[in-house]
C-alpha cells in the first residue's frame, strides 16, 4: 500500500511541476488564461485569449517545460541505470562517454554547419552513441564485458573527446562559434520547441520504456557478474540492453539541451535517499524527480535574472547545497 | 541415487596457449552429497566451481547436468539447476535482505517483469530455512558476516536447485558462524535433499560433515589435478596432508559417543620441503 501511494506520488509531481511552470517567467500569466489556453488547444476549440498569451503558453512555455521534463528524467534514470550497472554510486549518466561524445559532435556541427539546429542534433547524437560504442569495445575482454573495463573504457573515450572539443574550440572561429560551443557545453533549454520534442523525443522514450521494463534485472546485474551470471542473467544481453536504454535516453537528452551535468549523479543519490535502493522503485523515482528537478531549476534561470543563466551552472548550485542538506537529514541512508 | 553432476576429462586454460589450470578430472555428484574441494591456494578450486557454474568454459572434457551436456543449456538454464553462494558478497548498495533473498529468482523471471507474488512467498520460505526472518527489512551491509552468508544460502536456496555450489563459503567467518553456515548445510541436506559442491580450506570440515553422518565425498587438488578422492576417512590422512599442504598434521581421535569417534588433523608444524 505505501508502494502505492509513493507510485501515485511519482506520477503526481511531475504533472504539477509542468503545470504551475506555465506560470514562471517575466510576462505574468493567470490561471484562467493558462487553463484557457491549454483547454483550446487540447481540445481544438477557438481560443479567445490574447495571440501573446497563447503563443507565451502553447508555443514557448509549455513545449520548454516538457522537454525540460522529459532531459531532467532521462539523466537521472539513466544515471541510477548506470549506478546500478557498475555497481558504482559514484557514476553518472556520462560514464561511458555520451556527454564529450555529444560535446564534441556539436562543436563540430557549430564550425561546419554554422549552427544549423539539425546539424547539431544529428552530429551531438551521433557522436555521443559512437562514444558509448567505442568504450564498449575497449571495456570488452576475452567475450565479456567486466564492468571495471567499460568505467575504464569510458574514460579514456571521454577523455579523447573532451580533448577534441578543446581542439574544436582552439579552432573556431572567436566571434560567432566559440561563444555557441561555449554556450550549448553549458546547457539549455532557452530554445525549446514542438519540433525539439520531436526529434528527440522518440529515443528519449525508448529509453525511459526500456529502463522501466528492466529495472529489476539492474538489481540482479548489481550483484556483480559472477553473481548475476549464477542468477541466471544473460550478462551479454541484459548488461547490453541496459547500456542501450540508457544511452539512447542520455544521448537524445544531451542532444537537444547541451550539457547538463550533476542531475544524474545527484537525483538518483537523493532518490536512494527516499525510497530506498531497490531499483524497481529508484528508477521510476528517479526520472520522477530528475524531472520535476529540471523544470523547477529552469524555472529559475528564467526568473533569476533577465538573460538566461546557462542550465550546468544551476544546477550545480541549487543542486548541491539540497544534496548536502539532505544528506545531514538522512545521515547517508544505510550508505556508510 | 540420482547422479546430479558428472564433470568427465575436464582441463581448462584461461588461454588458448596458456598453462593448463587443471586436466583430466572427473567426479559425480549424487543427490543429497557432499562433495568437498580441498587444495592450497592457486590449485584451480575456484576455476573449476566457474566452469560448473557455465561461467567459463571447459578447454577440453565435458560437464554433464541430469546427465544433460551442459553446453546443451541456454544462458541462464543453468541456474535452475546450480545455485552460488560466494566467499563474500561484494555488495554496493544496501538493499534490504528480502530484496537480497528475491535476486535467487531471476531464473525464473521474465526479462522485463519482477517477481511475482508466488516468487516473493518463495523468497520468504528460504529466508525462514535458514532462521532469518527477523532480519528481512534490514539492509543486507548492517549484517555481520555469519548472517549475510546465511543470507547468500537463503538466496541459492531460494533459486530451488538440486544442487548448490559454495566457494569458501566459511573463510571469513568466526568460530561459532562458521559452525552455524556448517550446520545449515547439514540440515538442508538432510532435509531439502540438495547437493553441495563446496570449496573449502579447512580439511577439518570434511571431517564435521562426516561426523554428522553426511555422506560428504572430498577431493583433494593438486598439481592440475585431483591428488585423492574419497570419503573423509580415507583421503584425509597426515601423508596426504604433508603432500597437499606440506604441512606435517596429526590425525587425531576422541571417543565422542558409544558408537562414534571425533576425528580431527591437528596442524604440527610446516614440512621441510614443500611438495
Amino acid at each position: 500500500m505505501k508502494r502505492k501511494a509513493i507510485y501515485i506520488l511519482l506520477v503526481l509531481a511531475p504533472l504539477f511541476c509542468i503545470f504551475s511552470s506555465l506560470f514562471v517567467g517575466r510576462y505574468a500569466l493567470s490561471f484562467d488564461t493558462v487553463t484557457n489556453v491549454l483547454w483550446c488547444k487540447l481540445a481544438g476549440a477557438f481560443c479567445y485569449e490574447a495571440a501573446t498569451a497563447q503563443t507565451l503558453v502553447w508555443d514557448i512555455r509549455l513545449p520548454r517545460v516538457l522537454l525540460g521534463g522529459l532531459v531532467g528524467g532521462c539523466l537521472a534514470i539513466s544515471g541510477a541505470a548506470f549506478q546500478g550497472l557498475f555497481r558504482n554510486p559514484l557514476v553518472s549518466s556520462g560514464i561511458l562517454g555520451v556527454s564529450s561524445g555529444a560535446g564534441f559532435g556539436a562543436a563540430l556541427a557549430i564550425i561546419l554547419f554554422h549552427g544549423s539546429t539539425i546539424a547539431i542534433y544529428t552530429f551531438a547524437f551521433g557522436f555521443a552513441l559512437l562514444a558509448v560504442l567505442a568504450s564498449y569495445m575497449i571495456g570488452r575482454v576475452y567475450s565479456t564485458t567486466p564492468s571495471i573495463m567499460l568505467v575504464l573504457g569510458g574514460t579514456i573515450v571521454s577523455s579523447v573527446f573532451a580533448a577534441l572539443i578543446s581542439f574544436a574550440k582552439y579552432v573556431a572561429d572567436p566571434y560567432q562559434e566559440l561563444p555557441s560551443i561555449v554556450f550549448w557545453l553549458m546547457g539549455s533549454l532557452a530554445t525549446a520547441s514542438f519540433t525539439d520534442l520531436a526529434i528527440a523525443g522518440g529515443p528519449m522514450i525508448i529509453g525511459i520504456v526500456g529502463l522501466i521494463g528492466i529495472k529489476w534485472r539492474i538489481n540482479v546485474l548489481s550483484m556483480g557478474d559472477r553473481e548475476a551470471h549464477a542468477l541466471g542473467i544473460n550478462l551479454f544481453v541484459d548488461k547490453g540492453l541496459v547500456i542501450i536504454f540508457a544511452t539512447l535516453a542520455t544521448a537524445g537528452a544531451v542532444c537537444v539541451s547541451g550539457i547538463i551535468g550533476w542531475v544524474g549523479l545527484i537525483i538518483p543519490h537523493i532518490c536512494r535517499m527516499l525510497v530506498g535502493n531497490d531499483n524497481r522503485v529508484l528508477i521510476p523515482a528517479s526520472l520522477s524527480l530528475g524531472a520535476c528537478f529540471l523544470i523547477m531549476v529552469d524555472d529559475a534561470g528564467r526568473i533569476i535574472t533577465g538573460g538566461e543563466i546557462p542550465l550546468g551552472i544551476l544546477t550545480a548550485l541549487i543542486g548541491a547545497p539540497f544534496f548536502v542538506w539532505l544528506l545531514k537529514q538522512t545521515k547517508g541512508g544505510g550508505w556508510s | 541415487m540420482t547422479t546430479l553432476l558428472n564433470v568427465e576429462g575436464a582441463g581448462f586454460s584461461y588461454s588458448k596457449e596458456g598453462t593448463a589450470i587443471f586436466q583430466d578430472i572427473g567426479f559425480t555428484v549424487e543427490k543429497g552429497q557432499v562433495f568437498c574441494l580441498l587444495g592450497p591456494n592457486g590449485c584451480g578450486k575456484t576455476s573449476l566451481l566457474d566452469c560448473i557454474l557455465g561461467l567459463y568454459k571447459l578447454n577440453r572434457g565435458s560437464i554433464y547436468i541430469q546427465g544433460r551436456n551442459m553446453k546443451s543449456f541456454k544462458p541462464g538454464q543453468i541456474a535452475q539447476y546450480i545455485a552460488y553462494v560466494p566467499q563474500r558478497h561484494e555488495g554496493s548498495f544496501p538493499y534490504t535482505v528480502m530484496e537480497m533473498v528475491q535476486m535467487g529468482r531471476a531464473a525464473y523471471t521474465d526479462r522485463f517483469s519482477s517477481p511475482s507474488a508466488e516468487d516473493k512467498k518463495i523468497a520468504r520460505e528460504a529466508l525462514e530455512l535458514v532462521g532469518l526472518s527477523h532480519l528481512r527489512h534490514r539492509p543486507f551491509t548492517q549484517l555481520s558476516g555469519g548472517e549475510s552468508q546465511l543470507v547468500m544460502i537463503a538466496r541459492a536456496l531460494a533459486q530451488k536447485t538440486p544442487m548448490i555450489v559454495m566457494d569458501e563459503p566459511t573463510s571469513h567467518l568466526d568460530f561459532r558462524h562458521e559452525i552455524v553456515v556448517l550446520e545449515t548445510i547439514v540440515h538442508l541436506v538432510k532435509n531439502s535433499g540438495v547437493s553441495i559442491v563446496m570449496a573449502t580450506h579447512f580439511p577439518n570440515h570434511v571431517f564435521y560433515f562426516d561426523n554428522q553422518e553426511l555422506p560428504a565425498v572430498c577431493a583433494l587438488m593438486h598439481m592440475q589435478g585431483f591428488l585423492a578422492m574419497g570419503r573423509a576417512g580415507e583421503v584425509l590422512n597426515e601423508q596426504n596432508m604433508r603432500k597437499l599442504y606440506g604441512v606435517n598434521t596429526r590425525l587425531i581421535k576422541v571417543p565422542w559417543d558409544q558408537e562414534r569417534d571425533l576425528r580431527h588433523l591437528v596442524p604440527v608444524n610446516t614440512a621441510a620441503t614443500e611438495v
